[in-house]
């Protein structure tokens, strides 16, 4: 019995893991300045070549991985001081600004490194709880989404980055009036979401084949993730995860991956129609 | 009649923009005279997106949604239509399952932007939501190579796509090379009429006034929901007649016409061109599209590179469109021949659009 | 008879009430102005009335018909014309076209164009119909929507602040613009700060202090009242 329900925890956790890591990136960005990046996906391909370009000069993994994720990171404010900066009054156009950049990253990425590079296969490593094997990497995937939750949680909500990250959250304008620089808290913050995305990628790069249109398997989770969390990424997101998750665990283990997908997507118009600003609006609202 | 072709909410009006016109009708009529068969058959290829990137423009440029599901809708009528005309047989069946798979987008679009537009969904979520939708149907279909994924005989095969449907025809007789041309010219002069007339009309005034602020459009009494699905519904639907007709082209469709990078190409066109006006969308779509293949025959990559540095460029440089831009300033310069009302108003436009850049 | 009927109605905010049991009747061909200091609910009860919230309590009739539940474009439909507080016009669209949106659900061909005309003349901006509707001053976007409000020929005007921004001569002109609608039948409701204007147009007041109903009655009433004069016209003496 308590290995069906670790096996269940498990599923749980795989899929939950997989949300908090495709979205978070995509979830600051758009909840500290309104605009979805549209290259996140890139973001991930990115970190996912970085890290198994380094592993295979021979890089441990776990310090590939963290290089990885700041690479990604710095491409990030690279990416916001050139492109996304002249688009806060006009997000729809910083999201066709960095779709036009996606499509040029990742065809360029085909013209160049072609279709298929060598993998790094998963890292060893399995237990068994009554008749069930477990792979031990999948459980790593659960604690670094729970860290990563817990590290937006401290940086937001304990550091004096945070306190005016907020502050700009709430009203660019007078933080700015109160000596907040925005335009740095802007650039940090999409170096932030891009660094997580970066992180993503290098912590399922080891799972997954490496081909530069990766990016696309990752974006509806991340994009339904933040549609259904709402514009406040830290009481939004991981409520989100979980509940997306809970949908899409039940589908996938009885009817499959495709239905699992097809399923989440229908959940997630349904809860439009019913809570058009996403879960953290209502959670905001209970909270007061 | 003449006022709706006329109207307000389109760029291009009096003598000389329809004399233009018909002369360039008239090149398009004759051009199968000059030219060979096989060209005239490429001709009809890009023909065919037109029609999905004007319902774009109706939907993005006049309505102010943003649907990133053109591809959606394209590929449920393409798929449509290979499941019928394989159905139903070839011959004049074929004329049925065009008019009936563009039914079926229409129907699709109606369910999908019910759901979104009560919701409340606009703006960014508007095109989150159905480009996620986009390519969780890109997904599923990728995934039904087994021989269990069929509807009727028809197979779906996954990735390599449904074929073996037969093109359009009139009991024996295919509508291919010249005449495929000659129907694709109507299709096409028709749509771009009927949707001139359509913005120009009150309920295009009410579009363009929901764009402009949807609350002041429903303190005047109209019920913005059913005029933006209206729009969601002829835009898509567009979308699907493109799909119906790219599947009859080519006898096949696959799952990578709906995915990534297929479904930003609409929104290239349309932003290049200028998504406020029919007109400059119809011509740079074509002129984009016509770019676009040429360079494909060489290297497919290099011509969506190009394709995202020209939104990217848009974007920076001319959010209002090229297309748009150029013809504006044609207008501009044109000595003595400017409309009584819409010189200031012009003039205004461009002023405004220089302030908010 | 009373045209428009608030029984009881509520609005809370999470923990905020912003309208507490709040009754309130406007007679059919009377000016009725809401009145009452910053904060004291009158935005919100005119947005309740409008349909832009739903009430937390309580129902609201227009015409004896329960319209609680209905949308603001039904509640415009069965007769109702509303300006928010903000000028909220077409902005990129030329004022003619503004004009001709608000009108086309009643006029049509010929006939549309001579009200066209009519109204952009008596708004004072027939010169200026081919600018853009964001191109004019802050005082002529007023007009241009009290004009929108005007074309769907209404059985009640409602109005937020309709004379916010303008000049003394404008809000004059501006009420005795409402005044001589009214004389044609027209019921108005307005939600108003500039007590001179009040003055001007008002039959009836209602006064709305920490979301209730603090006293009511006609102009000269109310004016007379020592407790309102405390609470509100005190204040704005004052400043």
């Amino acid at each position: 019995m308590s290995a069906e329900l670790f096996s269940l925890f498990y599923q749980f956790a795989d899929v939950f893991a997989f949300l908090i890591l495709s979205a978070a990136g995509l979830a600051i960005v758009f909840g500290m300045m309104g605009v979805i990046n549209m290259a996140h996906g890139e973001f991930i391909m990115c970190g996912a070549y970085v890290t198994v370009g380094l592993v295979n000069l021979g890089v441990p993994l776990v310090i590939a991985q963290i290089l990885a994720a700041l690479t990604a990171g710095l491409i990030g404010v690279a990416v916001e001081f050139l492109i996304v900066r002249r688009f806060y009054k006009r997000p729809l156009d910083s999201l066709l600004a960095t779709w036009g950049l996606s499509l040029i990253v990742t065809q360029s990425m085909l013209l160049i490194v072609g279709s298929a590079v060598r993998g790094i296969g998963t890292p060893e490593g399995s237990f068994a709880i009554g008749g069930y094997t477990f792979s031990s990497y999948r459980l790593v995937l659960f604690g670094c989404a729970v860290a990563v939750l817990a590290g937006l949680y401290i940086v937001f909500m304990k550091t004096r980055f945070g306190v005016i990250a907020r502050a700009t959250m709430q009203n660019a304008a007078m933080a700015k009036a109160l000596g907040a620089r925005t335009g740095r808290i802007y650039a940090i913050s999409f170096g932030i979401g891009t660094g997580l995305a970066g992180l993503c990628g290098a912590l399922y790069a080891p799972t997954m084949t490496l081909i530069p249109t990766m990016g696309a398997t990752f974006v509806v989770e991340s994009f339904v993730t933040v549609v259904i969390g709402g514009a406040n990424v830290l009481l939004g997101t991981a409520p989100a995860a979980v509940f997306l998750a809970v949908i899409r665990m039940t589908l996938n283990a009885s009817y499959g991956q495709i239905i699992g997908q097809i399923g989440m997507l229908f959940a997630v118009i349904l809860i439009i129609r019913v809570l058009p600003e996403g879960l953290s609006s209502v959670l905001v609202r209970r909270g007061r | 009649m003449f006022k709706l072709l006329d109207g307000p909410q389109t760029l291009g009006r009096g003598k000389i923009f329809w004399s233009c016109f018909f002369v360039v009708l008239v090149c398009a009529l004759i051009y199968p005279l000059f030219a060979d068969s096989y060209d005239v058959g490429n001709f009809s290829y890009f023909l065919i997106w037109i029609f999905m990137a004007l319902g774009l423009c109706l939907m993005w440029g006049y309505g102010g949604m943003l649907s990133f599901g053109q591809t959606f809708f394209f590929g449920v009528a393409g798929y449509s239509y290979g499941v019928l005309a394989i159905n139903m047989g070839g011959g004049t069946a074929t004329i049925a399952a065009l008019v009936l798979s563009v039914v079926v987008a229409m129907i699709a679009a109606g369910i999908l932007g019910y759901f979104m537009i009560w919701g409340g969904i606009s703006g960014i979520f508007f095109g989150i939501v159905t480009l996620s939708a986009t390519l969780v149907l890109a997904f599923f279909l990728g995934q039904t190579a087994g021989p269990e994924w069929h509807i009727g005989t028809a197979r779906l095969n996954g990735f390599n796509g449904m074929k073996g449907m037969d093109p359009l025809a009139v009991r024996d007789f295919y509508i291919e090379g010249s005449a495929l041309y000659y129907v694709m010219i109507a299709l096409i002069v028709v749509v771009y009429i009927a949707l001139r007339m359509l913005v120009n009309s009150g309920i295009g005034n009410v579009i363009v006034a929901t764009r402009e602020n949807p609350q002041r459009a429903e303190m005047l009494g109209y019920d913005v929901r059913k005029y933006q699905l209206l729009t969601f519904v002829i835009g898509s639907g567009l979308a699907g007649l493109s799909g119906a007709l790219y599947t009859s082209w080519g006898q096949f469709i696959t799952p990578s016409s709906i995915g990534l990078p297929a479904a930003a190409m609409p929104i290239v066109w349309v932003a290049f061109s200028g998504r406020s006006d029919l007109t400059a969308t119809l011509v740079g779509s074509f002129l984009l599209l016509f770019g676009f293949q040429t360079i494909t025959v060489y290297s497919q990559q290099t011509a969506l590179v190009l394709m995202g540095a020209l939104l990217l460029a848009t974007v920076m440089l001319a959010p209002q469109g090229f297309v748009l831009g150029i013809g504006k300033l044609v207008v501009d310069r044109w000595p003595g021949r400017r409309p009584r009302d819409a010189g200031p108003a012009l003039a205004d436009a461009v002023r405004l659009q220089s302030d908010e850049t | 008879m009373a045209l428009v009927e608030v029984k009881d109605v509520s609005k809370r905010f999470g923990g905020l009430t912003a309208v507490s049991d709040v009754d309130l009747t406007v007679n059919a061909g009377e000016v009725h102005c809401l009145i009452g200091p910053n904060g004291a609910g009158k935005s919100t009860l005119f947005k309740l009335i409008v349909g832009l919230y739903p009430p937390t309590k309580g129902s609201i009739f227009f015409d004896t018909v329960d319209i609680t539940a209905e949308r603001p474009y039904a509640r415009v439909q069965r007769g109702m014309s509303i300006k928010m507080q903000a000028p909220s016009v077409f902005k990129e669209l030329p004022v003619r076209q503004n004009i001709q949106i608000a009108l086309q659900a009643r006029f049509s061909g010929a006939e549309r164009s001579t009200e066209e005309d009519r109204l952009l003349t008596l708004l004072n901006l027939a010169q200026d119909a081919g600018k853009l509707a964001g191109a004019l001053s802050h005082g002529q976007q007023q007009w241009l929507e009290i004009g929108m409000a005007l074309a769907l020929q209404p059985q009640l005007l409602l109005l937020d602040e309709p004379t916010a921004g303008m000049s003394p001569e404008e809000t004059f002109k501006t009420g005795e613009l409402i005044k001589s609608f009214n004389a044609e039948g027209m019921t108005v409701l307005v939600v108003e700060h500039d007590m001179a204007f009040v003055r001007q147009v008002a039959q009836r007041v209602t006064v709305l202090h920490l979301g209730k109903i603090f006293a009511r009655g006609n102009l000269e009433a109310i004016l007379q009242d020592d407790k309102v004069a405390e609470i509100y016209l005190g204040k704005t003496h004052a400043h």
